[in-house]
């Protein structure tokens, strides 16, 4: 393939540059062999790149003939414009996943010799890229704009309202987003593309061949040709052509304010100012309630400090109490050591807790795909007995009362909150899922007396919740079988340099973990 | 057939120009070579030579530039104003031996006369100032951040006295930002003598100048002595271009690329699909036919009537092709065949003149010379806070090792760790790479980096050189109107040294490059200034408050404010609740 | 030292080595985080400036290493192997440990000739002080990353060591050391003077008054500062450019690399015209706490040293999160006070979501491209406000708790402040 179609671009007078790559994750190998040629911008200097990308096989698994051959057509038909001011990479990957990803990174020369290549041939800084997903030869009815990228990341709007102008405005082509083939631009179809649009960037996994540019502050978008309909390749050539021309007219790069937004429609989107509270929000509510719990740690350790305290005393350290959360030491005795609350036992489990966060992490990356499902089977199973199992050991081995539960759940919720704070800036849906998924563990309340029921139902809600379930949700969501999903998420870490699963098993999972020992630890301590 | 190497062609056409300076201290002579270049591609070099001293009052040495030599004492100089990239791979070694060409963008060298470096500065200064006006290029702001004084990399071109030698500083600036357009064409050929109304300078026009593939337009001064002693300036001007034919010719038919009918594209009829709707297209198979006329939009108007008489050996026009191509030329010229493949013309004085070369199938191309070195350099690395540059140098010569001095010339807040810097053949590092290195490192503000390796590639190795960098955080003032386009970064020099002599025989630049450099928020000033002073106030206010006050227990003070009294009473009412509330679980 | 220091030292070394052998990639990635390393303690301009040494270009003529002449002495002479470097960094916050243990030992903290506090029982026993410190995760990133401020901690805390045990002049001796290798801890000079006096053997104290003991040391610190100084035009080849390189730097802030303090986005905000000024401004706003603070605290110069490493942690020209891990170590030497101190909390979780934050934003503005540098600096922005707080509180608690020990009827009251 790549020699076939390095000698089309030869003959076009353009330069051309071969890349092997190879990569394996969860035991499968991933090889290819990418090409590209350059068309050097007349006057240019090399200092700023365009790239027009097709993959040989979409992420479907089809051959993207109507798209690779548009993007030789193209190559014929720029190269005889003088009106370029950046350089033209064409570039053909041989897979929609693995290629485009060892292309960019040698681009940067940040990729891993010799399992991926050296570029033989590189331009100046990418400014943007398109790629054309076209894999039938009949006509087709609207365009598809893809936009995720990877961990969540989004081109600048203003590329993909440039795409959706030129095709809807100039063309004459409809444009859909998210996969909703058909949008009525009414709140349900709105809602449902914000969602669908979530649960992608949420996954933070390559939607199209254009999301491994995107970590690297490159603006890309794949156009993808959908349907039965009267548009052919002309149509699709005239609208890459407008947006190349109107790439190649900016100065700098785009604005960038744009880079925070959920698309409801294609001239639809919610901006951070809007959406970030709500992600915000269920953090602060983890902050807000591990300060409240933290206040009521200072009551408990007083209770148990000194019961018999006088009326007038405890008073006293009420009111101070109010104003900042630290308890002053008891006035009859000055020399009390142990009017301190109990941090460290409480603050090492919470943090072991995040340790072993790992241990599932490291065992889902590395595993061989073949015992993907079974390894998950065991580790569902696992999971349902951890908490109690951790329980058990954690009351036999330190006899933690009351306070150290209401510390943990205070520590878990207080990191918790933090990190979902973090992670709001970086990947806001992720954040807003996991939030929602980890809202229940606030209202835990670690000494429910004698209502095992109400313990029970607990358990079976927080058994609802875990990480695990969300992982069959996802899977039934795409109807894909389990062990695709988690090869998956094993490629994007091991290729893509994804971190969702860092996110999950590190940040979520654990909380969860706490929560089932918290709601466990209830019957422990009565009994 | 016997090919002719570019050397030899330089040899020939400079021979001329040696007896002619011998014979005569006031003369100028002009010559244009057009060269076939693979992929339909013309090169079309101008050459314009004056001889001339500063106080003779009939000169044709422009007295304008005469007088800005004078005022700076600079005794040589180099101007180069250069748009593109020169595609060696393609194209094939460059011409003059890349002595004509400089990087994108201005650049600037000249050997100064002064009796130390705050002099010589002082003097580039009023030099820069001066050219700036003349060129109408911002070569003002060749200043202190921009200018090195390369130790290996150049020598002087002219004939220098040795005490004279003592006491010239060489400055090189670059200004790879600068676009090269018309109003620096203008300037350039009015220090021609005929102006470019007549002679091989006719041809010069903008709207095709500046649509040429790579173009490049210099002016180099140096002084040329007899042996008698007597000396006199030479002011050598030249404009290289590279046109393609194809982009050339279409725009006569129409200025916006159109696809072209289905009648006209030659298919290729073995393909299955071929026919109805589906082509798969034949190119590049023919030498298309092209003229001077159609090329330039125009012919050359005569020849200069101020230029020396051509004689056997100095053509006004030179013509490099494939020696199975014919071509026609219009009447009144004389021709003079040099070899097969290298057919000389003069002009008449009051004659049109065009060359006409008709369409040849299938193509024919001259056998190209490689470069001593092939050279690219590229950033590695993403985001806006460090990266690194590498460039690639490979060595084409099967069987002679090639020594050269490759100089960087970088801003200040581009800040190269020296450290890092490695030269490698596929990943070895045998030590035998870099022979030497100069190193000047920027300081903040006040001078640039200048980095000269003198490196030695054995045959038909690739060297990679690499180094990282940090880059710097501008103070909000310093960043241009576009600060998000980023920063250009001058291209590299890469002179070919000569292995007895070691003065350079060769010059290459790589292209330039372009520097994101992290950047604030340029609309924020004000809030910054007020957010940061408030944090400072407030840690002052908190600390002094708490130092200054004294400490009284709150039931002493005596009338306390309302204010504390109520708060007093709140604080006791919802401590009072509190312990109630606490109490309950107790009593369970 | 007995066995329990001993356990938590050669844990952390074990731990240190760990993380610096079993990560190789850590180290780099640690040292090129804009929080650990300051332009002017970076270990790579370091390493940068040792091979201009090296191969004969005086490094102080350039725009890239502004550390001190005599670190480039002392790293010549090292092998090249990256295991002794991390040896010796590793040793120099042993080193600190040990000094820490010395003083926690010494009870300074909690009763100077002039003050007992009634919480003294309550203090952490040295090894947890040294825990502290070593298992704090901005010592441990610090020390993997490299910067040259581990020397200065460490001399600091020798400095302090040396003072506690009322042997002045080795105390002002570090101190002129720390001074030379960083600048700030000038400041720290009248607050040890009154330390190393204070803690003087009421024997030797008799008959040497403050002024003249005082006399005595500033002059030491003089000339060992002279010394120090000249032994670096020694070193640099017999030039002062080194001078304006390290100090100027300082002083004159050229480099604006973001940093966690407060100065590199307001100068690179600032307007031209009004640069000096400020410059002037912020950089006597880091000494006008001196006297009030040395003034008020008398009784306990060890907390005003403690108290102005924690002001020049936010307010100096290049901070890192290193000083702020010498603030929270020295802090710890103040367990007593904790319980006195009333925003405890929210200091701990604004750190902590700084800490977290602040990286992320980071990338958001350097690497994504999606933010701006607002994003950063807001954090930073909140990153000092929480330090400020931290040690406005910190006195706030020393002082009540030595007005409680003047009346301790008033323990647990609440008061008020006229």
């Amino acid at each position: 393939m790549a020699e076939k179609i390095g000698g089309v671009f030869d003959a076009f007078g353009l330069k051309t540059g071969k890349q092997k790559f190879e990569y394996t994750a969860a035991g499968g190998v991933y090889a290819g062999e990418n090409v590209y040629a350059v068309l050097q911008a007349p006057r240019g200097d090399a200092t700023e790149a365009l790239v027009l990308c097709a993959a040989w096989v979409n992420t479907e698994g089809e051959l993207n003939e109507s798209g690779v051959a548009l993007v030789l057509a193209l190559a014929r038909y720029l190269k005889r414009w003088s009106l370029w001011s950046k350089d033209i990479i064409f570039l053909i990957t041989s897979d929609s996943r693995a290629g485009p990803q060892a292309w960019v990174d040698a681009y940067h020369d940040l990729h891993t010799p010799p399992a991926v290549a050296s570029l033989p041939l590189k331009s100046g800084a990418i400014q943007g890229v398109v790629v054309v997903d076209y894999p039938t030869s009949r006509g087709f009815e609207s365009l598809h704009i893809v936009y995720d990228g990877i961990n969540g990341q989004l081109p600048n709007l203003d590329l993909i309202n440039t795409a959706v102008r030129i095709a809807s405005g100039q063309m004459g082509v409809r444009t859909t987003l998210q996969e909703m083939w058909s949008h009525d631009n009414q709140y349900k179809d709105r809602l449902r593309t914000m969602l669908r649009g979530m649960v992608n960037q949420g996954l933070g996994h390559a939607s199209g061949p254009h999301s491994s540019f995107i970590p690297y502050h490159i603006d890309a978008i794949t156009l993808q040709a959908y349907g039965d309909g009267w548009h052919d390749e002309v149509t699709l050539g005239r609208t890459v052509e407008s947006l190349f021309r109107s790439l190649n007219n900016l100065l700098e790069h785009f604005h960038q304010s744009f880079f925070f937004y959920l698309l409801m429609a294609e001239r639809r989107f919610v901006s951070i100012g809007t959406y970030l509270p709500s992600a915000m929000l269920i953090a602060v509510n983890f902050t807000i309630a591990a300060i409240g719990l933290w206040l009521k740690s200072g009551r408990l350790n007083d209770k148990e400090e000194n019961k018999s305290s006088d009326g007038k005393a405890s008073e006293g350290k009420n009111k101070l109490l109010e104003s900042a959360g630290e308890v002053p030491s008891a006035a009859e005795q000055p020399d009390v050591v142990s009017e301190e609350r109990p941090l460290l036992l409480s603050m090492a489990f919470v943090v072991a807790t995040h340790f072993l966060g790992f241990m599932p992490l490291y065992l889902f990356n590395n595993l061989d795909e073949k015992n993907f499902t079974s390894a998950f089977y065991i580790f569902t199973l696992l999971n349902v007995i951890l908490p109690p199992v951790l329980c058990a050991i954690f009351t036999k081995s330190f006899a933690p009362t009351a306070l150290h539960f209401t510390l943990i759940k205070c520590f878990s919720l207080l990191l918790l909150g933090m990190f979902l704070s973090a992670l709001a800036t970086l990947n806001f849906s992720l954040s807003f899922l996991i939030g929602v998924f980890a809202s229940p563990i606030t209202f835990i309340n670690p000494t429910p007396k004698r209502k095992w029921t109400v313990g029970a139902a607990w358990m079976a809600l927080l058994q609802g919740l875990t990480p695990t379930t969300a992982l069959v949700g996802v899977a039934l969501y795409w109807g894909e079988p389990l062990s695709e999903i988690l090869k998956e998420a094993a490629f994007g870490w091991r290729v893509w340099g994804m971190w969702t699963q860092v996110v999950v098993w590190c940040v979520w999972w654990p909380a969860w973990i706490i929560a089932g020992v918290l709601v466990a630890g209830s019957w422990a301590v009565e009994a | 057939m016997r090919l002719l190497s570019w050397p030899s062609i330089t040899q020939l056409l400079l021979a001329p120009l040696a007896v002619a300076s011998a014979s005569d201290y006031n003369d100028y002579s002009e010559n244009l070579l057009l060269k076939s270049l693979p992929g339909n591609s013309i090169l079309a070099s101008f050459r314009f030579v004056s001889n001339g001293t500063f106080d003779s009052h009939h000169s044709v040495f422009p007295r304008s530039l005469a007088q800005i030599l004078q005022q700076s004492q600079t005794k040589e100089l180099h101007l180069k104003f250069t748009l593109g990239r020169w595609d060696a791979e393609q194209w094939g070694r460059q011409v003059w031996d890349g002595r004509t060409a400089g990087g994108t963008g201005v650049e600037l060298w000249a050997w100064v006369e002064a009796a130390d470096d705050s002099e010589a500065d002082a003097r580039w200064t009023t030099l820069n100032n001066a050219l700036s006006g003349l060129f109408c290029a911002s070569l003002n702001f060749i200043d202190s951040t921009r200018t090195i004084r390369p130790v290996m990399s150049f020598q002087p071109a002219g004939h220098h006295s040795p005490e004279r030698l003592e006491r010239l500083h060489l400055l090189h600036g670059t200004l790879p930002r600068e676009p090269v357009c018309t109003e620096n064409l203008t300037p350039f050929l009015k220090l021609l003598p005929c102006k470019g109304k007549a002679g091989i300078s006719s041809l010069l026009d903008g709207h095709r100048l500046f649509d040429a593939q790579w173009q490049s337009m210099s002016i180099d001064v140096k002084p040329v002595c007899e042996e008698s002693g007597k000396c006199q300036l030479q002011m050598e001007q030249t404009v290289d271009m590279v046109l393609d034919v194809e982009r050339s010719l279409g725009k006569k038919d129409s200025p916006v690329p159109k696809p072209p009918p289905i009648e006209q594209l030659s298919c290729d009829q073995e393909k299955p699909y071929a026919g109805g709707d589906s082509c798969f297209p034949l190119s590049g198979v023919t030498d298309l036919p092209w003229s001077l006329s159609e090329m330039f939009g125009r012919p050359v108007r005569g020849s200069c009537p101020l230029a020396v008489v051509p004689t056997e050996e100095a053509t006004h026009v030179c013509v490099n092709i494939a020696e199975k191509r014919s071509i026609f030329v219009s009447q009144g010229s004389e021709e003079r065949k040099r070899s097969p493949e290298l057919r000389c013309f003069t002009l008449h004085e009051n004659l049109d003149f065009d060359i006409v070369l008709p369409e040849l199938s299938p193509s024919t191309n001259l056998l190209l010379t490689p470069p001593p070195v092939y050279a690219s350099r590229s950033l590695t690395g993403h985001g806006q806070e460090r990266g690194g540059i590498q460039a690639v140098l490979n060595n084409p010569s099967s069987n002679s090792t090639v020594e050269f001095v490759y100089l960087e010339s970088l801003p200040w807040f581009m800040k190269p760790y020296l450290h890092t810097l490695s030269a490698t053949i596929s990943g070895k590092d045998d030590g035998n790479i870099i022979q030497d290195i100069y190193y000047r490192p920027a300081l903040d503000r006040k001078r640039g980096t200048q980095l000269e390796v003198r490196l030695r590639v054995p045959p038909g190795e690739t060297v990679l050189l690499n180094y990282e960098f940090d880059k710097a955080v501008l103070r909000y003032t310093e960043y241009p109107p576009d600060a998000n386009r980023g920063f250009d970064i001058a291209p590299a020099i890469i002179s070919i040294l000569d292995s007895s002599s070691q003065k350079s025989t060769f010059s290459i630049r790589t292209t330039s490059l372009l520097l994101s450099l992290p950047t604030p928020d340029f609309s924020m000033p004000y809030n910054v200034i007020i957010l940061t002073s408030t944090v400072m106030a407030l840690a002052f206010g908190s600390i002094f408050n708490i130092l200054v006050r004294r400490f009284v227990g709150a039931d002493e003070v005596i009338g306390g404010s309302l204010v504390s009294k109520i708060r007093g009473h709140v604080m006791a009412f919802v401590a009072k609740k509190r312990r109630a509330g606490g109490d309950k679980p107790k009593t369970e | 030292m007995d066995r329990r220091s001993l356990t938590v030292i050669i844990a952390t070394v074990v731990l240190r080595l760990v993380l610096f052998t079993a990560f190789p990639s850590l180290p780099n990635l640690l040292t090129n985080r804009v929080e650990l390393s300051t332009p002017v303690t970076s270990f790579k301009r370091l390493q940068e400036g040792l091979f201009l040494y090296t191969h004969g270009l005086s490094p102080y003529d350039g725009g890239v290493f502004h550390q001190a002449p005599l670190l480039l002495a002392f790293f010549t002479t090292l092998p090249s192997n990256p295991i002794v470097v991390y040896l010796v960094y590793i040793l120099s916050d042993v080193l600190s440990a040990y000094s820490l243990i010395q003083i926690a030992a010494s009870g300074v903290s909690v009763s100077t000739p002039y003050h007992t506090s009634s919480r003294k029982s309550s203090t952490w026993p040295p090894w947890a002080v040294a825990a502290a410190f070593l298992f704090n995760p901005f010592s441990i990133a610090t020390c993997i990353a490299r910067p040259t401020i581990v020397f200065t901690n460490t001399v600091i805390l020798t400095a302090i060591a040396k003072g506690v045990q009322g042997r002045g002049v080795a105390a002002v001796l570090a101190l002129a050391m720390a001074s030379y290798l960083s600048l700030y801890p000038v400041l720290l000079l009248p607050p040890m003077v009154l330390l190393a006096h204070d803690s003087l053997p009421a024997v030797k104290k008799k008959g040497r008054s403050l002024g003249s003991f005082a006399a005595v040391l500033t002059a030491v610190f003089t000339v060992a500062a002279a010394v120090l100084g000249a032994l670096s035009w020694g070193i640099t080849g017999g030039s002062w450019e080194f001078l304006a390189s390290t100090y100027g730097v300082h002083l004159l802030l050229p480099d604006l690399t973001p940093n966690v303090g407060l100065w590199w986005y307001f100068f690179i905000e600032m307007f031209d015209s009004f640069r000096e000024f400020f410059l002037c401004v912020f950089q006597l706003h880091l000494a006008v706490y001196l006297a009030g603070l040395c003034l008020r605290l008398r009784k306990q110069p060890l907390f005003v040293i403690t108290t102005l490493l924690g002001i020049s942690s936010i307010f100096k020209s290049y901070p890192s999160i290193g000083d702020t891990a010498l603030y929270l170590s020295l802090l710890s030497l103040y367990r007593h006070i904790f319980p006195l101190m009333r925003y405890t909390f929210f200091v701990t979780s604004t750190l902590l979501y700084a800490t977290l934050l602040g990286p992320a934003f980071y990338h958001l503005w350097i690497y994504a491209g999606s933010g701006n540098a607002n994003f950063f600096y807001a954090i930073t922005l909140v990153w000092s406000l929480a330090v400020t707080v931290l040690v406005s509180d910190a006195i706030f608690a020393v002082l009540r708790d030595e007005w409680e020990t003047e009346r301790p009827e008033m323990k647990g009251k609440e008061i008020v402040q006229i």
